[in-house]
């Protein structure tokens, strides 16, 4: 894997400014806090690609919450031997039965990541649990999960940037871009 | 066995018929997904005897989700072959969800990963792991519903009720195999002749 020092000369197109995304996350703050008034709200991050936005929704809620981080092993990992079954790297912090919990996810493409977590998340007996994606693309979807709350509905393209990686790289970007062919063929 | 014990790791015990296959079979075990691999046969298309002459056994199944989905990785030839069997079974079966899951899809899968150094020798050609040992899509199919939903089975004994399939969404086929193939010879004879006059 070739990455630039600068970051940006590996996208190839940006696919959401960083203007655009700040507008969005302000109006889904403005829904979230509409909906949740005099409720028990917990945001629950999935680590690590939600960071971002994570800490920029909960900015633009206006609401008392709780905020908790969850981590969930992902296929493959680095190794090309691809065994077991899928981890809760990281665990709630606190408990959340009988609170309405909000998971706030990067992006949903196949959903299968967003299907475990939350049939993990029902045992724990949470009053209600919601989904709030900032980026949605629904031509890799295999598991159909209402999402609550999107940010944007996306092409079929690889996308780093705003907290989405391509080997842990690229989070950083403050932007969401669609990156170079050559980035990840190399 | 059912799909449940798709938590309980991989099976390798299914001849996959291709690595893709297997890979993808990894995967759904990996986010316990239940699945069945090739549970059902479909007919699709029927000589007017009413005589199946073609079938469709969609890769996957996955029970929780009453999704079936098909994976081709191969060449543009087959993929529109498969394209045309997938328009044919929905049109067919309208209840029946399907997902075609071609090689774009595939790379994409493995790309998020990051096993993108794999995808060569999962995919196409090399992807094959040789003769297809069990149920396959055919122009001769051995259509294994034996009777009204619930009456026949997969390999692992998929039970068409399970599945969620009635008979209306199942055309059952009693012929046995000679039957079908004497059928399929009458059939191809039937077209060569209207073909020659």
């Amino acid at each position: 894997m070739r990455v630039s020092q600068d970051l940006v000369s590996d996208v190839a197109e940006v696919l959401l400014s960083e203007e655009q995304i700040a507008a969005r996350v302000a109006d889904l703050g403005q829904r979230i806090s509409s909906d949740y008034a005099g409720r028990e709200l917990t945001l629950v991050s999935v680590l690590k690609g939600s960071l971002p936005f994570m800490a920029d929704l909960m900015r633009r809620i206006t609401l008392p919450l709780r905020i908790d981080l969850m981590e969930v092993s992902s296929y493959g990992g680095t190794s090309t031997e691809s065994s077991g079954l899928v981890r809760i790297l990281k665990d709630l912090s606190a408990p959340i039965d009988g609170r309405d919990v909000l998971i706030v996810e990067d992006i949903i493409d196949t959903g299968l990541t967003l299907n475990y977590l939350i049939r993990y998340l029902k045992g724990k007996n949470p009053n209600s649990i919601k989904v709030c994606s900032l980026l949605d693309k629904p031509a890799r979807r295999l598991v159909e999960i209402p999402i609550d709350y999107v940010g944007f509905e996306i092409p079929d393209a690889f996308v780093v940037g705003y907290g989405l990686d391509f080997g842990e790289v690229y989070r950083n970007l403050r932007f969401v871009g669609v990156l170079r062919p050559e980035a990840y063929e190399s | 066995m059912t799909g449940a014990d798709s938590t309980q790791g991989l099976r390798m015990d299914y001849a996959f018929a291709h690595a893709s296959e297997a890979e993808f079979g990894r995967i759904l075990d990996f986010y316990q997904v239940a699945w069945v691999y090739e549970p059902t046969t479909f007919p699709i298309l029927w000589d007017l005897d009413g005589n199946v002459l073609e079938s469709f056994a969609p890769d996957f199944y996955l029970p929780e989700l009453e999704l079936f989905i098909e994976l081709t990785t191969l060449q543009q030839r087959l993929v529109r072959k498969k394209n045309r069997k997938v328009r044919r079974l929905r049109e067919l079966y309208p209840a029946l969800r399907i997902k075609l899951f071609y090689a774009r899809d595939f790379r994409a899968l493995m790309l998020k990963y990051g096993r993108s150094a794999l995808v060569s020798e999962l995919s196409g050609t090399l992807g094959q792991v040789g003769p297809h040992a069990g149920p396959a899509d055919s122009e001769f199919p051995e259509v294994r519903l034996e009777g009204p939903a619930g009456a026949g089975g997969g390999p692992d004994g998929a039970d068409p009720a399970a599945l969620g399939l009635g008979a209306d969404q199942l055309r059952p086929e009693r012929r046995s195999r000679n039957a079908r193939r004497r059928a399929v010879r009458r059939a191809a004879a039937a077209t060569a002749h209207a073909a020659a006059t």
